[in-house]
């Protein structure tokens, strides 16, 4: 097992400076200059050529790559040129609203989309499973910023069941930073009002990512399901009379689900993605909204850290779902 | 840390059976405005409206822009002199004035923040470098401060506001390698202002709260119950920040709401929309420099193809007011007698055929660079494109951004063939907007994207910012605006009534187009 996880570590790297190498290119032949951002409405072309000498935009792109290479190897990823401050410890006052947000919604799609994908394959071509094939090609194709201001109208505007907006009502303190996740830190310090007041804000924005996903994977579990019900150890497990729903929950889900499992893996780096849209309405201050306000401002060094700590939080999941496919199926760590 | 089942039901129970949520902004001395934030809170690197929204309240400046039309009162400074030359000017600062550590603001402190301005570079130097050296200002004596101009810039007193005065003790104990403090200022403020900052609650981009400075210079007695304390909560999305100020989690939006969305605020109980004239003129740009755009005919066709009428009464529902100029029509110096263009399009193609016979190449395909975040510039295309197709103009339009533009705009080669912007107000005086939009020596930056020359208005504008009397520098205005609008390097649409929502909470607001009307200190909060 040892030896698996330190063969994907390692193959994961290389692909991890090839997307850094990659964003960095493109970032560069986008027109914006981030020197003419940074000096501002008002500047003339002398200030903007000062700047542009002075952060070093004007040097050759390939030194400016192997420099910034060079200190991503030594985990420094600079500063933002707008607020001056290390990108690195902003990403990581971030990450945890993402993590947070992502977490809530994979969570919520797993624990809803297994069982309904489960029904749908039971009553195979009977109602339950039109209703639930017509939600998830809806819920696949709905818009999120549609289906977030439709909650937001229903849950917050008329019915006030639910905070509209951001991660903490005004006027409340939040807790002192030990984890950076407001619900955790909240839980470590015994403020119950306020982890309560935070899960209120979660509820929306976790529904609205949490909806592709949810589709998804109903869609593969029925799949799987289904599959595994035209085995034969099923067709036994019948003729013997073994209880009809412990045999699908037990051994027909077990037997089902790897290939959830493997979009569930999948489904986390398009939710860390899909959170930039949800977390721009819901005004959620995760890792998403500094991207877009990066890419608005051309502040390329946060770019560049972002999306090498997405690809990073993308992969080291997808480690973590080999290793669940291994323990539903321990044969994989057997191959090379 | 273990939770006990009875606390994680009591958890799940309110967090699930949660009914009327209070509104976050309902505190009565908390004030939630939905500005956005500035890159960073630093005055002196960055200028923009959320920059001068924060800035109001942290910062002091020597003298302020109050009231609509905007006037320069005195504010730190009691009073100033300037020498007959327009050269040497002396700011005398009032007693009593302290910043948030307690230490007294000194000339020193004023010396050391013009000079820290020059030394960045960064916008708000604009104004400053061709005519200030940093050893042209000094301390004169314990009360007042004396900078002497390379030259006379008529300019120079309307862009004091601009700078706001630091505590140079408190920066330079910050200095990194030489930084001038920057990276400190960037994320805290060392200011005198009626607020002060939070630290701790400062996420860039996304969150800050300010305090109420009790000991601010101009004390407390105009406002008998002011706000304590202030969350500033950007709010991106248009509908999120609309629905935030009708269900009361907001107190105040931006000044840029979409005129789509008056008609559900007004129908409110909680909220209303202020409307303020301003001074930013909407205008569609032409690249001069490329045929046809270099035909004076080609150019008077297109201005004669907006629908200027049907764009403000129908698009923008009469909340805009035409301009014909350069100048916003509120400004001095603006010529009250310039017509400029009317939409008629046959005028527009009789100046067509004109161009034809030029041979100026009208039927070729135009572009026109729209801002991606702000609808109302895709809206103006759109109503161009259909008028011009009707003359036989093909007009694509082509999604962009600011900084890219302010990129493109650099070199007239990559400057778009046209494109949509505001001009906002930074400092009111007419070099704002024509003396920058149109003498020469602006080629390059975005200002000046149409790449207009013409030797005689670059004489006046030059004249005139070499002149200290408003009296002898208004007719010289005016008269480079008539010509320039007979030349038509433009299309100038409107200068923009600023629509912002408002809580009905929200009392006192004082408006002015400089820092669109967001110094807390005038306002309160009904119960």
């Amino acid at each position: 097992m040892l030896r698996f996880v330190l063969r994907r570590v390692l193959t994961a790297i290389p692909s991890l400076f090839g997307l850094l190498i990659i964003t960095f290119l493109l970032i560069r032949v986008v027109p914006a200059d981030p020197a003419a951002a940074l000096a501002g409405d008002n500047a003339t072309p002398q200030q903007i050529e000062a700047i542009r000498h002075q952060y070093g935009f004007d040097r050759p792109i390939t030194e400016q790559l192997f420099l910034y290479l060079g200190q991503v190897l030594r985990f420094d990823f600079g500063e933002s040129q707008f607020s001056h401050r290390a990108v690195g410890v902003d990403l990581r006052q971030r990450l945890p609203a993402t993590l947070e947000l992502a977490f809530a919604a994979l969570l919520l799609a797993t624990a809803l989309g297994i069982p309904l994908g489960v029904i749908a394959a039971v009553y195979h071509n009977r109602w339950p499973d039109f209703l639930l094939r017509v939600l998830s090609v809806t819920g696949i194709a709905v818009a999120a910023f549609w289906f977030a201001i439709t909650l937001q109208l229903i849950f917050a505007m008329n019915l006030g069941w639910l905070p509209l907006r951001g991660e903490l009502s005004s006027g409340i303190v939040p807790p002192p930073s030990v984890t950076g996740s407001l619900i955790l830190d909240a839980a470590i310090a015994g403020r119950w009002g306020v982890v309560a007041d935070a899960l209120q804000h979660l509820v929306l924005p976790a529904i609205t990512l949490s909806v592709g996903a949810l589709a998804t994977i109903t869609r593969f579990t029925r799949a799987g399901v289904l599959e595994t019900m035209q085995k034969d150890f099923v067709l036994y497990e019948r003729a013997v009379g073994y209880p009809r729903w412990r045999l699908v929950w037990v051994y027909v889900l077990r037997n089902s689900v790897i290939a959830a499992v493997t979009q569930i893996g999948l489904l986390f780096g398009a939710l860390i993605g899909g959170a930039v849209v949800v977390e721009a309405i819901f005004d959620w201050p995760g890792v998403g909204n500094y991207l877009v306000n990066a890419i608005l401002t051309a502040d390329y060094k946060v770019m560049l850290a972002a999306t090498l700590m997405i690809g990073v939080v993308y992969t080291l999941v997808n480690i973590l779902i080999d290793l669940v496919h291994g323990w539903l199926d321990p044969r994989l760590w057997e191959q090379p | 840390m273990r939770i006990t089942r009875r606390q994680f039901g009591a958890l799940a129970s309110a967090a699930v059976l949660v009914h009327n949520i209070p509104a976050d902004a309902a505190n009565p001395d908390v004030l939630v405005p939905g500005w956005d934030l500035p890159a960073n809170l630093d005055p002196h690197q960055v200028l923009d409206v959320p920059a001068q929204n924060v800035a109001l309240n942290l910062y002091d400046n020597l003298y302020r822009y109050e009231g609509n039309p905007p006037e320069l009162v005195p504010w730190l400074a009691e009073s100033h002199t300037v020498s007959p030359d327009g050269l040497q000017w002396e700011f005398k600062l009032r007693d009593g004035a302290r910043f948030h550590d307690g230490s007294p603001v000194t000339p020193e402190d004023v010396v050391f923040s013009f000079q820290r301005i020059l030394k960045i570079g960064k916008a708000p130097a604009a104004a400053f470098l061709p005519v200030l050296k940093p050893e042209g200002i000094a301390a004169a004596d314990p009360r007042t401060v004396r900078i002497r101009l390379e030259k006379a810039y008529g300019p120079f007193f309307s862009a004091v506001p601009m700078v706001m005065i630091v505590n140079q003790k408190l920066v330079k104990s910050h200095d990194k390698d030489g930084d001038w403090g920057a990276a400190w200022l960037g994320s805290n403020e060392a200011g005198s202002g009626s607020y002060r900052l939070i630290p701790d609650t400062y996420t860039p981009l996304e969150k800050a709260d300010i305090e109420r400075n009790e000991g601010h210079f101009l004390g407390w007695q105009h406002n008998e119950h002011p706000i304590r304390r202030v969350e500033i909560r950007p709010t991106k999305e248009t509908s999120t920040r609309v629905l935030a100020l009708l269900n009361g989690s907001l107190d105040l939006t931006d000044t840029y709401l979409p005129v789509d969305q008056i008609e559900n605020i007004e129908k409110s109980a909680v909220a209303h929309v202020n409307r303020n004239q301003t001074m930013r003129i909407f205008l569609i740009r032409m690249n001069n420099t490329k045929p046809p755009f270099d035909n004076v005919n080609a150019r008077k066709c297109l201005a004669h193809a907006f629908n200027y009428k049907g764009f403000i009464d129908e698009i923008l529902k009469g909340n805009a007011q035409r301009d014909p100029t350069p100048l916003p029509n509120t400004v001095w110096g603006f010529p009250r007698d310039a017509a400029g263009y009317e939409y008629d399009l046959k005028k527009a193609k009789e100046y067509f055929n004109k161009a034809v016979a030029d041979g100026a190449p009208m039927k070729r395909p135009v572009e026109i660079h729209i801002l991606q975040q702000l609808e109302q510039t895709t809206q103006a295309a759109q109503v161009f494109q259909a008028d011009l197709a009707s003359l036989g103009i093909n007009l694509k339009i082509v999604s962009d951004t600011f900084p890219n533009l302010t990129t493109s705009t650099g070199k007239a080669e990559t400057t778009p063939d046209m494109w949509v912007h505001w001009v906002s107000t930074y400092f009111v005086d007419p070099e704002n907007w024509v003396g920058q939009m149109y003498d020469s020596q602006f080629h390059g930056t975005w200002k000046a994207s149409a790449w207009y020359k013409n030797p005689k208005v670059d004489e006046l504008l030059r004249k005139a910012r070499g002149l200290v009397d408003q009296e002898q520098r208004a007719p010289l205005y005016e008269e480079a605006t008539r010509l320039i609008v007979a030349d038509s390097p433009d299309i100038w649409i409107y200068n923009t009534i600023e629509l912002a929502g408002m809580s009905n909470r929200v009392k006192g607001a004082r408006y002015c187009p400089v820092g669109s009307g967001s110094e807390v200190r005038w306002m309160s909060l009904s119960a």
